[in-house]
């Protein structure tokens, strides 16, 4: 499992095109960095302070105005990651339906589970790159910026919810990733539908909430639905429907993907190995 | 005992793949021949401990089918017949990776990968990547890659398909050394005949889900005394039925002038010539039969075919 995750992280790292979208997440990363550096370490009056973190939509600590700043960082750096996953599922999936590789695979020691599993595991692998492990750097940068122990005691929770967060983004993301990819195989198909998929609905849910003032309707949006359960484990909501909505939200999360996990174990059969 | 087989079959829904099949196999070098739809790839998948069968029992290097599939592929070195390849990947990594697939320790996978390219002759090109291999070497780097865990049985699946001449020549040498060096028993799967008879020295010709004979090459290939190519002239006389008359058997007939016939006990070509002449047939050409494996292949399958064909109509 291990040796197919860390073989599907070489092929990413090997085409140069993938390297222009991991320097966008660095380039962000680098940018969240610089701004709890100067909001930290930087003699500047209060006022500007402030503006630099409204500015960025930026808060190191739980707070009920805004989102948790570690969770706004790691949904920018989802975006980064749904475009870099649109183009890499038919390098990591595809190719092997495409070029009959799965024989290579089925027939060593290992089952299908083993197979699924290492996929999975490297595009969870990718997403953890992007999102969690940074968000989880800047909250220690935070904390190390800050004298005394006060600011990791009052907001341990933080790194528990980005970890979290982060699993679930992973989970969700990389399986519905590696079973549309195991279906559609090329990478003109793979990207055009990801996107459509997680794009599409979400601004199909926000006509129809304007439309009909039906808060239910935004479930349609599966980036929003994340971030929801996200805030579930930072335990911090906007508005108090929300926590309801998020609890629907995970309800349907889950759903889609276990149909997408039951697709996905159908689809590597066995028994295609030797034709 | 390589394998041991006993009644074994395999339906996918109303389709009989595999029937009744019954075979016992010594360690050794076994062609594994038939045409499309014989059953060859369902009895490849039941080897591989991939699929179960439907019914029967059977072993495999002493494993049960039905009950260790892992543990029986970790035993077999597996090379496809498809390209199989991963993109971006080096001819070592990609031999490594087979290494590690097959549970060896990392750094084990590592410096077997080199010996075994060594071995192939792909040294040279261990550091390239795989879409800059040739066909040729790409078949060459699938064998490493079977090779790596120095399994007790090779199962090659059409390795010398889509090679040129001169590639198939250099693939057909390397496996004679490794068969000569290693001693490694290898089921050879192909339609390629020749590099049955070239490898193997016992064949398993599966015809319609069945065992349509199997057993040493050599001696089904052996020229029989008494089996004889004859052609003759004059097709309207009662030469053939008389022939039969006499205990003699038609084995394999495709024009009406011509036949590969099996005289009776004690008899010479000589009698064959006088019955003839007393049909009023002129023999025109006679000549011991040095039936190889491609004319053996085709009479057995020509043969059941033929039959199909008849009770179907």
């Amino acid at each position: 499992m291990i040796s197919i995750a860390r073989v599907a992280l070489i092929q990413v790292l090997r085409r140069k095109t993938y390297w222009v979208l991991l320097g966008m997440g660095l380039a962000q990363f680098i940018m969240f960095w610089s701004v709890i550096y100067a909001v930290t370490q930087l003699q500047l009056p209060e006022p500007m302070k402030q503006n630099i973190l409204r500015e960025f939509g930026f808060s190191a600590q739980m707070d009920e105005q805004r989102d948790n700043g570690y969770m706004v960082f790691m949904e920018r750096q989802s975006v980064v990651v749904m475009i870099l996953l649109a183009f890499s599922g038919s390098l990591l999936v595809g190719s092997d339906f495409r070029q009959r590789t799965l024989p290579f695979y089925l027939s060593r020691r290992i089952g299908k589970r083993h197979y699924v599993a290492g996929k999975l595991l490297a595009v969870s692998s990718l997403i953890l790159f992007l999102t969690v492990l940074p968000a989880l750097a800047l909250f220690v940068e935070y904390g190390a910026f800050t004298s005394g122990w006060s600011y990791w005691k009052e907001n341990w929770r933080i790194p528990v919810a980005v970890l979290a967060y982060g699993g679930v983004l992973c989970l969700v993301n990389s399986v519905w990733l590696v079973s549309l990819s195991a279906y559609l195989q090329r990478a003109a198909p793979i990207a055009i539908t990801w996107s459509s998929l997680l794009i599409m609905p979400g601004r199909l849910g926000e006509y129809l909430w304007k439309a009909s003032d039906n808060e239910y309707w935004r479930l349609l949006d599966p980036w929003r639905d994340m971030r929801l359960i996200g805030q579930l484990f930072f335990g911090k909501f906007r508005k108090d429907f929300d926590r309801g909505l998020a609890w629907w939200a995970l309800a349907l999360i889950a759903t889609i993907t276990i149909v997408a996990f039951v697709a996905l174990v159908r689809r590597v059969r066995a028994v295609d190995v030797v034709e | 005992m390589l394998l041991d087989l006993q009644k074994l079959s395999r339906n996918f829904g109303s389709v009989q793949a595999l029937r009744d099949v019954t075979l016992r196999l010594e360690t050794g070098t076994i062609g594994l021949v038939g045409n499309n739809g014989a059953g060859k790839s369902t009895l490849l998948k039941i080897l591989l401990g991939l699929l179960p069968p439907s019914s029967g029992t059977g072993t495999i290097l002493g494993c049960d089918i039905r009950q260790t599939g892992l543990q029986l592929r970790g035993r077999i070195g597996y090379m496809p017949e498809a390209a199989a390849t991963v993109p971006l990947l080096k001819g070592g990594e990609y031999v490594a990776l087979s290494g590690d697939l097959y549970g060896m320790p990392f750094r084990d996978a590592r410096r077997r990968a080199h010996e075994v390219l060594n071995y192939c002759g792909l040294g040279e090109l261990r550091y390239r990547r795989l879409d800059e291999y040739s066909a040729g070497n790409l078949q060459r780097l699938k064998l490493a890659a079977a090779l790596v865990h120095d399994p007790e049985l090779l199962l090659l699946d059409e390795p010398t398909n889509g090679l040129d001449p001169a590639g198939r020549m250099s693939m057909l040498h390397l496996l004679e050394d490794l068969i000569a060096e290693t001693g490694k028993s290898l089921i050879l799967c192909t339609h390629l005949l020749k590099d049955v008879e070239r490898l193997c020295k016992q064949v398993v010709v599966l015809h319609q889900g069945t065992i349509a004979k199997s057993g040493p090459i050599e001696e089904m290939t052996r020229a029989a005394e008494n089996r004889y190519e004859v052609h003759w002239r004059d097709v309207s006389s009662d030469f053939l039925p008389r022939f039969r008359g006499s205990g003699g058997q038609v084995l394999h007939q495709e024009e009406p002038s011509e036949a590969l016939v099996a005289l009776p006990e004690n008899w010479q070509p000589k009698q064959l010539f006088e019955l003839a002449a007393q049909c009023g047939t002129v023999i025109t050409r006679l000549r011991e039969d040095d039936e190889d494996l491609e004319r053996l292949f085709m009479r057995l399958t020509a043969k059941e075919t033929k039959g199909t064909q008849e009770l179907t109509a």
